[in-house]
């Protein structure tokens, strides 16, 4: 009896001295609902409180010069190749009736996000203040939340080999700056700002004009809003040619212009 | 002519799944129908089915432990798998890929302890038999019950039935989540279906039941000391297989007539799509792996093996490519530039036909290791004596 009694109060004790140093080696990566950021109360993953930060795009004012565009990849970093926002640019109408539309595009940072929900980490969230961001300390890189975005604006990024996305370049927004794009648009066609504050640009411009966003029957209730958005814009998202063509198309013409230069090289 | 639109630039981003996720779906989903058509014999005791009851049962084994490697080789950062465990668990109600790697974890373990019940009165006669390492390997493997009473087989038995039972819907879970997590996605006009992890389910019991046709009788032929296939076995396979088509099939039509003709207005993308792929679709996918092989199950056709075993080839082939154009064609849908997008999988590196291939690869060493360890031969040709299960 005694010798099963040393035998079990030995096992309790490992037992309970392993639990114990499991506990205490687990602290830093602490079991969590949400993320440890987020349970450290981080600004950064909390946000400005009471505040609601939109973008409003006049497209009356884009002029496609994508100085958004470029900005964006310096401020952020983000690799060659790949973007957080861009501007479609497309043609509507028949000469001499025509005209160039611009679309400029980014993370809608929905009310209702379609990424968050499904993301098994907790890696990407929705700050207090709306703005939808990714931890990339955090995302192991499945893509659920890419596949999940109605508007493709998720992208791996090739450096962290984590989910990216625009984060309404949350750096700046906290330390009281506006987002890069914003600052850097010629033609004022970016407007960014707190939709909670009445007197702030955006909320008049909410006010004032009529407004729509981009797949609304997706139910995200996205929070990037268009003045002026040219109906016929949108519906080029539902034509499906076959891209292939067009690659093709291109790549011939690369073919037939190499073509040329060699003839023109070897003609002398 | 007035509404001419034409796109001069956009940008379009990469889509985040490649060859790996078709390959694990279809992993998943054959592994899950090689249980169930073991669970015939385990649970609802249809004897007809005893005798590969074992063998699909190890064949569930290894592909399911096979499969998630796919997931982690598709991973970005593959060093972050803790992360899964450790957070993001109040997102647990609505992403499926939460609920699905807790099964993933949970159905090989309970596969391989209905095993053990299966093959523990042949581990017992094996650790007598046997050498130094052989007797403690195998009496590892009975985990200690070396009893060989007729109370105690009927334990093994009551215990195969219970662990059967419950592994049933654990089946068809932990495929069927991986038809949810697809169906979840509203922004794919392809996936967005409820019917999309029914639609799964159907044609993983056809490509696994098309897999076990080709893999039973080889087994029995060449690995087994029977060395005679059973034709009568691959006959009533290839009728089983012809019923699963059957639910396959009308699963498709529902979820072809309906998004195709009375969804919303992104079925004309839907429609563009289809358009495109018609003649393989049809000729392939339709034509060649499901009403050619419906044909040899519910023909004279099935008493000839050679055909039989072309069958099971074209349709485990089939749902593998169907497989590929739900996560590959879904993902070629444009959401916000026109035009479909392109992927071709890459050669080597991650997520590549080599990584692919190195799966199967172990795909196979694990079938190797499993022929090797258990005795499912003894068991199988037992079941063919007649005799009851565990005794001889």
């Amino acid at each position: 009896m005694g010798k099963e009694n040393s035998r079990r109060s030995f096992l309790k004790t490992g037992l309970a001295s392993t639990g114990l140093a499991l506990l205490a080696s687990s602290k830093a990566n602490a079991f969590s609902l949400k993320n440890p950021g987020r349970d450290a109360r981080d600004a950064r993953y909390i946000g400005q409180k009471g505040k609601h930060f939109v973008m409003v795009l006049d497209l009356r004012k884009c002029i496609g010069c994508q100085a958004c565009t470029s900005v964006c990849k310096v401020e952020n970093q983000v690799p060659s190749g790949q973007y957080r926002t861009f501007v479609t640019e497309t043609e509507v109408g028949v000469f001499p009736q025509v005209r160039k539309a611009f679309l400029p595009q980014l993370c809608n940072h929905c009310e209702n996000p379609a990424c968050v929900p499904v993301c098994p980490t907790g890696a990407t969230f929705k700050r207090e203040d709306g703005i939808v961001v990714v931890d990339n300390t955090v995302c192991w890189g499945c893509g659920y939340c890419i596949s999940a975005c109605p508007y493709d604006k998720r992208y791996f990024n090739k450096k962290t080999k984590t989910a990216d996305k625009c984060n309404f370049c949350a750096q700046r927004v906290d330390k009281g700056l506006m987002p890069a794009c914003v600052e850097t648009c010629i033609g004022g066609a970016r407007v960014f700002g707190d939709i909670n504050d009445k007197h702030s640009e955006v909320a008049r411009l909410l006010a004032n004009f009529p407004t729509t966003v981009l797949k609304k029957a997706q139910g995200t209730r996205p929070q990037v809003f268009y003045i002026n958005l040219d109906n016929r814009v949108t519906e080029l998202f539902d034509t499906t040619q076959d891209l292939d063509d067009m690659v093709k198309a291109e790549q011939g013409f690369e073919r037939e212009w190499m073509k040329v230069r060699e003839e023109a090289i070897n003609n002398g | 002519m007035d509404s001419m639109q034409t796109l001069i630039s956009s940008i379009t981003i990469a889509k985040p799944w490649g060859i790996d996720i078709p390959n694990y779906f279809w992993f998943t989903g054959s592994s899950a129908a090689a249980f169930i058509i073991s669970s015939f014999a385990h649970v609802f005791g249809w004897k007809k089915y005893k005798p590969i009851a074992g063998i699909s049962l190890l064949m569930a084994f290894v592909l399911l432990v096979a499969a998630p490697l796919n997931l982690i080789d598709d991973l970005r950062q593959p060093g972050r798998i803790l992360n899964f465990f450790l957070y993001g668990w109040e997102n647990f109600p609505t992403s499926p890929m939460k609920w699905g790697v807790l099964l993933l974890l949970a159905y090989p373990i309970l596969i391989f302890f209905e095993a053990q019940a299966l093959y523990r009165p042949y581990f017992v006669r094996k650790a007598k038999k046997s050498g130094f390492l052989g007797k403690i390997f195998y009496t590892v493997m009975t985990f200690g019950r070396t009893d060989l009473s007729p109370e105690a087989l009927a334990r093994d038995h009551r215990l195969g039935f219970v662990l059967g039972a419950i592994g049933i819907p654990l089946a068809l879970a932990v495929h069927g989540y991986t038809g949810y997590i697809l169906g979840a996605v509203h922004a794919n006009v392809m996936w967005h279906t409820p019917l999309m992890p029914i639609i799964f389910l159907a044609s993983a019991m056809v490509s696994g039941t098309g897999l076990l046709i080709l893999l039973i009788p080889f087994f029995q032929r060449f690995l087994s000391d029977r060395h005679k296939v059973d034709t009568d076995m691959v006959a009533t396979l290839a009728t089983l297989l012809a019923w699963f088509i059957v639910a396959d099939l009308v699963m498709r039509f529902l979820w072809l007539t309906f998004s195709l003709t009375f969804a919303d207005g992104e079925k004309y993308a839907l429609y563009s799509y289809f358009r495109l792929h018609f003649m393989d679709t049809l000729l392939i996918d339709y034509l060649l792996c499901l009403f050619i092989p419906l044909i040899i199950g519910f023909t004279r056709l099935k008493h000839i093996p050679v055909v039989v075993y072309f069958g099971g080839l074209v349709t485990a082939v089939g749902v593998w490519i169907f497989r590929w154009n739900t996560v590959i064609g879904g993902q070629t849908i444009p959401r916000t530039t026109p035009g479909f997008l392109r992927y071709l999988p890459p050669v080597t590196g991650q997520d590549s036909i080599v990584s692919m291939l190195a799966n199967w690869g172990v795909l196979i060493a694990l079938i190797c290791l499993v022929l090797l360890i258990f005795p499912w031969d003894e068991e199988m040709i037992d079941c063919y004596k007649g005799a009851e299960h565990g005794q001889q």
